[in-house]
């Protein structure tokens, strides 16, 4: 019985610390850290630097996939330059992906773990986490410099419907799409193509197309609709096409019903050797490109090409858009953003983190180049005798409206996909993206 | 209580092993209050509020569940999830029993070899099932369109996940060759354990093989069919990861499911409230089928 007392007795004292070890782990999640943790306020969020110091402070970078910011080694070297101007701040990374990084995100946040900083576009920096209040406003990062060097549209693009900036962006890059250059000119469809300035007009694509379909390409492009990967394709193709937009210029309102959009629609669905294709996402695309399957990408980047060397085994064409004037190529900007987890050392720490890798004036260009995008200010040639970034580098200049900040994107992207599909099984074109605008814009007024 | 007024001693030693026996239990009590019972409590709560992300939730009553019967796309769900139960939980008990009945009486390493083999989809990661079936299913260049146009039975290519007509029965499909191996496994041991001298003494009195089986195996058999049957239903019903990682729920809503739409309602558009009354009626729904089943097993 003495014994079962004891057994009884240990255990009662396990469950008790282990109660004790959670409710020090759920303060924050930081509690088997260092002691330097120990003088950071737990102040409200304010949103200024002000006095508060960052020394001592350990913090966490969430980062998705952009470029070798997705890459351990990489980072590890990033973060080794900024800890030998700041010994004081503890940097510790999480790699994220597109498939489920907002899920770890959002569990994070729900679970009161979120990131210090995490290192994403606009869509979801300012349009989502920061519409919900959940960012820190980075106005002292935006000095009236930062305004001046960084383009314009990039800083927009940055800011809320609030005014508030919940971004400090890093790079940019405008998505392209591509084209098996071997194929094409086997099928005598190079004709069609302005090869030097990369672009084409919608007719000369529809003529491009039908010579390499007629050479025996059955699979000359997809309009891929299984998930929202890589939809930026989708959209920069239907919008280009005949001079659609997605949203108006305010981004209030999305306007994807507009005529020129569902004769883009329309005409894809005409097109022999266009698939709307349901089973797969850009992903799946980029790798039918890349194994020769299909004959044009339009889920394409220059980061695409560099990643895809190894099994690219024909010569690769950038390209933008197919449009009736210029092409507005949809646009990529990325840069960090703070969680605002009501610790002020951290909040500092992780601002002179940006600033370090975004301003410091030897640092911002290997952050830049680690992206393998381009800065969102001039740093002059970051990229000089590189041949394919150079190539790449004539598309930036079409960038077109960062519209991804227009409210209820995360239903809009769902809606956009499920759209396709509709067409692709036959509903009638001008039916399916009157649903999509409803719904889209309900849930934009709803937010 | 007449054995404790006798002896005295023996109604604290009743004390004794009780706070014992409770002390014991602790560990598990506490793991499952926690992470069973708080979570179902908080869920059903949540499910009459209007509740999201940083943000105050605000009390709705019954509004979430209003909104789920005038939902046209969690309809559908419930319906893709209905056909999902009633074709896999025929089926996968069907072909188990008989896959089992075939193997469980073969030599030891025979049968060891085909319960590995039926078993293997299940310990293999869902992600690691569904890359191989997305190659097969796949649109240009999958193994099921290279035989089917191969041997004249397909004229040109099909695309399995991206077409309706096809893509639900593909999941189907796939969740067989995942939800076959534990029920095989049960039955080779429960027809194992069946008493073989009534087997004998039928067949002696003249049974046929399928008068045995019917007569003498399957009654003894029933506990394990109803456990498979129970857990065959719950798992159809909560179908998930196959839906995510394959179609999204599509093409064009076609192989929604209610644990899919919970997901991209909780996780992608922040609506938990209406997320946690789908997941109520979900567990509503599987714990009066199990119930039924239960019913119908016990009246056999």
């Amino acid at each position: 019985m003495k014994k079962r007392k004891i057994m009884a007795m240990a255990l009662s004292c396990l469950m008790v610390l282990s109660a004790v070890g959670c409710g020090n782990d759920s303060q924050g999640g930081n509690a088997s850290g260092s002691a330097t943790n120990t003088n950071a306020s737990a102040g409200g969020g304010t949103t200024s630097q002000g006095s508060t110091q960052a020394e001592g402070a350990e913090i966490t970078l969430w980062t998705y996939p952009i470029g070798k910011w997705g890459d351990a080694a990489t980072v590890d070297g990033l973060i080794a330059s900024f800890n030998a101007a700041h010994p004081e701040i503890k940097v510790t990374v999480e790699y994220l992906d597109y498939s489920n990084g907002d899920d770890q995100i959002n569990t994070a946040i729900e679970g009161n773990q979120a990131p210090d900083i995490v290192l994403e576009g606009p869509e979801r920096l300012v349009a989502n986490w920061g519409a919900r209040g959940l960012m820190v406003d980075l106005a002292d990062l935006w000095t009236d410099e930062a305004k001046g060097a960084i383009y314009a549209s990039v800083e927009s693009a940055c800011k809320g419907n609030d005014g508030v900036y919940y971004e400090y962006p890093l790079c940019m890059t405008a998505h392209t799409m591509a084209i098996n250059r071997d194929i094409f000119e086997a099928a005598g469809a190079m004709q069609y193509i302005d090869e030097a300035s990369g672009t084409w007009t919608t007719d000369n694509f529809i003529k491009a197309v039908k010579a390499v379909y007629d050479s025996g390409q059955a699979n000359v492009g997809a309009v891929y609709c299984n998930g929202q990967g890589g939809d930026q394709g989708t959209r920069a193709l239907v919008n280009n096409l005949y001079g659609g937009t997605f949203t108006n210029a305010e981004h209030t309102e999305y306007t994807a019903n507009s005529e020129e959009n569902i004769k883009a629609l329309e005409l894809l669905l005409e097109m022999e050797g266009i698939n709307y294709d349901a089973s797969i996402v850009g992903g799946d695309e980029i790798n039918m490109f890349c194994n020769g399957t299909l004959a044009m990408a339009f889920c394409w980047n220059v980061s695409q090409e560099k990643n895809n060397l190894d099994k690219i085994s024909f010569d690769v064409l950038p390209m933008a858009f197919p449009s009736t004037g210029d092409p507005k190529l949809c646009g990529g900007i990325w840069g960090f953003g703070i969680f605002n987890n009501g610790d002020e050392a951290k909040i500092a720490a992780a601002k002179t983190f940006i600033d370090f890798m975004a301003n410091d004036e030897k640092q911002a260009v290997e952050s830049v180049k680690a992206s393998s995008y381009w800065p969102v200010k001039d740093l002059g040639n970051i990229y000089e005798g590189d041949d394919l970034m150079t190539e790449y580098s004539k598309f930036v200049p079409y960038m077109g409206d960062y519209y991804q900040v227009v409210g209820g994107w995360a239903e809009a992207r769902t809606a956009w996909w499920n759209m396709l599909q509709q067409i692709g099984a036959g509903t009638d074109v001008k039916t399916a993206v009157e649903e999509f605008v409803t719904t889209s814009n309900a849930a934009a007024k709803a937010q | 209580m007449a054995a404790s007024k006798k002896n005295p001693m023996s109604k604290a030693l009743v004390r004794r092993e009780t706070i014992a026996g409770y002390a014991f239990m602790l560990p598990s009590l506490v793991f499952f209050l926690g992470f069973v019972i708080y979570p179902m409590v908080q869920c059903i709560i949540t499910s009459f509020f209007d509740a999201t992300m940083n943000r105050e939730d605000i009390f709705i009553g019954f509004a979430n569940y209003a909104e789920l019967f005038q939902d046209t796309v969690f309809l559908g769900a419930l319906r893709n999830t209905a056909v999902i139960v009633i074709v896999s939980v025929p089926v996968v008990c069907i072909f188990s029993l008989w896959v089992s009945s075939v193997i469980y009486d073969l030599k030891g390493a025979a049968c060891s070899a085909f319960r590995c083999i039926f078993y293997l989809p299940v310990v293999t990661g869902s992600v690691a099932v569904t890359v191989v079936w997305k190659w097969m299913f796949n649109n240009y260049y999958g193994i099921f369109n290279y035989v089917g146009t191969s041997t004249g039975l397909l004229d040109k290519n099909i695309n399995w996940l991206g077409d309706e007509k096809y893509a639900l029965g593909c999941i189907i499909l796939i969740l067989l060759t995942t939800s076959v191996g534990q029920p095989i496994v049960l039955y080779v041991s429960a027809l194992n354990n069946v008493d073989q001298s009534l087997v004998e003494a039928a067949e002696v009195d003249g049974a046929t093989k399928i008068q045995c089986f019917w007569r003498i195996k399957w009654p003894q058999i029933m506990p394990t069919t109803l456990y498979i049957l129970v857990i065959t239903t719950i798992n159809s019903f909560q179908c998930f990861a196959l839906i995510q990682l394959l179609t999204s729920g599509g093409p064009n809503h076609s192989t929604d499911t209610i644990m899919y739409y919970i997901y991209y309602n909780a996780f992608k558009l922040y609506r938990y409230g209406y997320g946690n009354a789908m997941g109520v009626v979900l567990a509503i729904i599987i714990a009066v089928l199990s119930a039924v089943q239960f019913k119908l097993a016990k009246k056999d």
